[in-house]
């Protein structure tokens, strides 16, 4: 047993992170880019994605105020979920189809569903215990050889958890400990067996880096690195090495490519048959770091400190690599318009500071500073099984700051940090973070405005499933840990 | 000459003691306020009410009072207006930055050996950034106090204020604290039954000094307690110091209301987490209990019954209750009201919300004659909102303790103010705002 007084190991973990734009009315796009991609040689899927859709039949939702997460704002509108996709968003008078299910919603609100860039649920699951804590492979600095879809445990009862508080997809996160912590896992948040029936189909895989004071404490003592210096030197030899080996393999291709040209070519008289290639032996941590390099996989990187964000753009550059986005980012404000010119969205909460000292300097418009530069992408995250439940309510504090300094940031705004801007982040910003036609019918309907601390999500309809129903109990998932327990005479499953 | 030099001491003196806040007899009326008095279980609203206070205390409450002769005024232009906030459980003054050794004085590291002896009225840094944050949040008191380290007990809390004036200690010696439940096995043997041996030991250890205090130092015992530590221990022990128990579940729960009554002590339960099982029975015992009410995860198989109803079961049971939040700590007292937020979005009853920010941690701590609401009589601690409290987006427009109004500027808001606008200037950012 730890010796932890109140503060949870878990709770712990997360705040130590050990666990592991313009103020004017904008029509702006996020900054990641979306532009698609020819398929990589890098790619490669040995646990795929087993999820699909469960059973919907047509449901409308009309009369409710529905901010579409793409920027508008529709009050009495109407949006049509049909064979799992958004069919149709609009106002009053867009079009119902026969035979559809029909939710009167007046007075309630109507959002996508909400995204948490940064979890770790399953990896450090309920309970916290010695024997559950799967979240971070502190056993050397570079651990990008990891895949944190190995340490989900999908009975995590925090995934119930978060989807009565309306969250649809996650990434979940290895630890901030190493370096290079590992790969991420982008799930959808439905219930599953295995963690494969979780994984959000066609979403990219992301890299976990960590900027600062977590690797160096953790490693000061155990051959280092034991300074921020340090960090930088380790990041540095392994993408080096990580490009040598990007360099082995697509040489390698090149033969490969050639050499089967060759032999589809019917052979000339008297030369000698050319030898086939030998692929070099692979390597699970540089594969990760050299898709990482070729754009493959996506850079998240913990990091706190404005001036640390500034050295990593530096060396991101140096490697030809794109960080797409620093993970708690409590001096995003400081080194915002940086953040912006180089298109990097920057993850926050909304007012968590000072658990150590590179989250002292925390303001409370931090988002909202960021929000406010050309072209800036603000994210609201949760790193906690609490947070997530409530991202909407982070977001709320955000704007609310930031409005008291009269930034005029609205509502239809606000709500895309919870939804597009953590979508498109992540790579599955063609897919789902708005209600857009034809996009995955992942929403929530609200009881009220989703930024009142009042609001609860009263449905969770993912892929157009009603997988949460906060008035039926039918429609409310209980884990395998917890069925059978004291609590569930209590309680209402996802609902707690 | 030497008595001149006496004379001007004196006057140095005199001087001093005024500028570190003794009472001046200053007098301050907020009108037009929707004022929530606390005085009541229904929250007492009055519309368009007008509070004075004189010389930091509250002397009268009503409507369309005459203003008194002198007196500054605050136009609260209709907007809500609620006693200064009470956080019953904290570490501010004692931990600055949480992970860095050098700035936390919560708590002691290591086999460090004493424990109930610490007391936190001797490290309180009324200095700290964490104060000025929070006041602005709209915290006008709060209990400082350890946490356990390796030894169950915690030691001494002290209530303060947020002036951060050299005198916000307002009661030193005002709780003992002591990790039971898994947070107590963890330290006895990784067994429950170790620590409610060893707090029962320490209990009677205490008696058996405070009794014979000459004879005492020969007698074999249990506990690792030194003496030091069994003086502290006496107030608790004999029921005159309430005694703050970390604990979660429903069976440590009985144990303690048990315990409670075997030895006549003033205990406060501060976790809570399965305390709607036993909710009627804490009632009876007149048990508070400060809870997390966002808190509904089976961390611990001693929160399987972990729920966000917990807080309306609670009251509706008849038990006193009140917030902390673990994970934001006593960085985020401010975010008390959202905890309240939450806790109505799941059934508790409003004013019973606000009553757990305000009237009662005064009265869990003997302190509900003096704090926690607006009444004659009272200390003139006032929060002036810039919507509904609770409400995630309001903040404090204005925040009195003992009747005179606060600043609301921070390190955050100088932060804030310096990087607004990040052109490059005639000097770098590190010359704005400097003064």
């Amino acid at each position: 047993m730890s010796l932890t007084f109140l503060l949870r190991a878990s709770a712990l973990a997360a705040l130590v992170g050990l666990s592991a734009c313009a103020p004017q009315p904008k029509d702006k796009e996020a900054a990641t880019s979306e532009a698609p991609r020819p398929p990589s040689r890098w790619a490669s899927d040995p646990f795929p994605s087993t999820y699909t859709p469960y059973a919907s039949g047509v449901t409308v939702i009309r009369g409710a105020t529905i901010l579409t997460g793409a920027g508008a704002k529709i009050d009495n509108g109407i949006i049509v979920l049909e064979n799992g996709k958004i069919a149709a968003v609009g106002g009053a008078g867009t079009a119902i189809p026969d035979g559809a299910s029909i939710i009167d919603a007046k007075g309630k609100f109507v959002t996508p569903g909400v995204i948490d860039i940064h979890s770790h649920l399953g990896d450090y699951p309920s309970p916290s215990m010695a024997s559950t804590s799967d979240g971070n492979e502190a056993t050397a600095p570079n651990t990008a050889q990891v895949w944190a879809e190995h340490s989900v445990w999908p009975q995590d009862p925090g995934f119930t958890r978060a989807l009565a508080g309306g969250i649809t997809s996650l990434q979940v996160l290895p630890g901030s400990a190493n370096l290079f912590g590992g790969r991420s896992a982008i799930l959808k948040n439905v219930p599953s067996r295995t963690v494969q029936g979780m994984k959000f189909p066609g979403a990219p895989y992301g890299l976990k880096m960590a900027c600062g004071e977590n690797p160096k404490r953790v490693y000061g003592e155990k051959g280092g690195p034991s300074t921020r210096m340090g960090n930088f030197a380790g990041y540095r030899a392994a993408w080096i090495e990580a490009a040598a080996y990007k360099k082995k393999w697509e040489k390698y291709w090149d033969e490969k490519d050639a050499f089967d040209k060759k032999k589809d070519a019917k052979p000339a008289a008297g030369a000698d048959a050319a030898k086939e290639p030998e692929a070099p032996s692979r390597d699970l941590k540089l594969e990760t770091l050299a898709m990482a390099l070729n754009g493959d996989i996506v850079v998240n990187m913990h990091c706190y400190r404005g001036d640390e964000m500034a050295l990593v753009i530096d060396m991101a550059k140096e490697f030809g690599y794109k960080v797409t986005t620093f993970h708690h980012a409590v001096e995003a404000y400081k080194v915002a318009d940086l953040l912006a010119e180089n298109g990097i969205c920057a993850a926050v909460w909304a007012d968590w500071w000072g658990f150590k000292l590179e989250a002292y300097d925390t303001i409370r418009e931090n988002a909202a500073f960021v929000d406010a530069q050309p072209n800036g992408c603000t994210i609201l995250h949760s790193d906690d099984q609490y947070g997530i439940q409530r991202l909407n309510q982070e977001a709320a504090k955000a704007m609310a700051d930031g409005n008291r300094l009269g930034l005029n940031i609205a509502p239809e705004e606000a709500i895309k940090w919870i939804t597009l801007n953590p979508a498109k982040a992540m790579g599955v910003g063609d897919k789902s973070g708005s209600l857009e036609t034809g996009k995955m019918a992942d929403v929530v309907l609200w009881s009220g405005d989703p930024f009142s601390v009042y609001a609860q999500a009263e449905k969770v309809f993912i892929d157009g499933a009603l997988l949460y129903d906060r008035s039926d109990p039918k429609r409310s998932p209980r884990t395998d840990f917890e069925i059978g327990q004291t609590g569930q005479g209590f309680t209402g499953g996802a609902g707690q | 000459m030497r008595t001149i030099i006496l004379t001007l001491t004196a006057a140095f003196a005199a001087t001093m003691a005024f500028a570190q806040g003794t009472p001046t007899p200053e007098t301050l009326i907020v009108q037009n306020a929707r004022l929530y008095t606390m005085a009541g279980a229904d929250g007492g609203l009055i519309e368009n009410a007008d509070v004075i206070v004189r010389g930091g205390v509250i002397v009268a409450v009503g409507q369309d009072l005459a203003v008194p002769e002198g007196a500054r005024a605050f136009d609260a232009k209709g907007r809500i207006v609620t006693p200064g906030l009470f956080a019953p459980w904290s570490q501010l003054g004692l931990v600055e930055i949480g992970l860095d050794d050098e700035s936390n004085d919560s708590s002691p590291d290591g086999d460090y050996p004493l424990s109930a002896a610490l007391d936190a009225a001797d490290a309180f840094n009324p200095n700290s950034t964490l104060i000025p944050v929070n006041r602005a949040g709209g915290v006008t008191r709060a209990v400082a106090a350890p946490t356990p380290g390796s030894k169950m007990f915690g030691g001494l809390g002290a209530i303060v204020s947020l002036t951060g004036s050299s005198n916000s200690i307002m009661r030193e010696g005002a709780l003992q604290s002591v990790a039971m439940g898994y947070a107590g096995a963890a330290r006895n043997g990784d067994t429950r039954m170790g620590a409610w041996a060893e707090f029962r030991d320490a209990i009677e250890e205490a008696r058996a000094y405070a009794a014979n205090l000459a004879g005492y130092a020969l007698r074999p015992r249990m506990t690792g307690l030194s003496l030091n530590d069994l003086e502290a221990l006496v107030p608790a022990a004999r029921g005159a110091q309430p005694i703050v128990v970390a604990v979660n579940g429903a069976a440590d729960l009985r144990m303690l209301i048990k315990t409670k009554a075997r030895y006549g002590l003033n205990v406060i339960v501060l976790g809570g987490a399965e305390a709607h099982v036993v909710a009627r029975e804490l009632a009876a015992a007149q048990i508070p209990v400060i809870l997390n009410p966002v808190f509904n995860l089976p961390e611990q198989f001693e929160d399987l019954a972990a729920t966000q109803a917990n807080a309306a079961r609670l009251s509706a049971a008849g038990v006193t209750i009140g917030f902390f939040d673990p994970p934001s700590g006593s960085h985020n007292l401010r975010l008390l009201p959202q905890l309240a937020g939450n806790a109505v979005a799941n059934g508790l009853p409003y004013a019973a919300a606000l009553a757990a920010l305000t009237i009662n941690p005064a009265r869990m701590y003997g302190l509900g004659d003096r704090y926690g609401s607006v009444e004659v009589g009272k200390v003139g601690d006032l929060v002036v909102w810039s919507g509904d409290p609770l409400e995630a987006a309001s903040r404090p427009d204005a925040v009195f303790i003992d009747g005179r109004q606060t600043s609301l500027v921070t390190r955050q808001t100088r932060l804030r103010d310096r990087y607004r606008d990040l052109s490059r200037g005639d000097l770098p950012h590190a010359y704005r705002g400097a003064q």
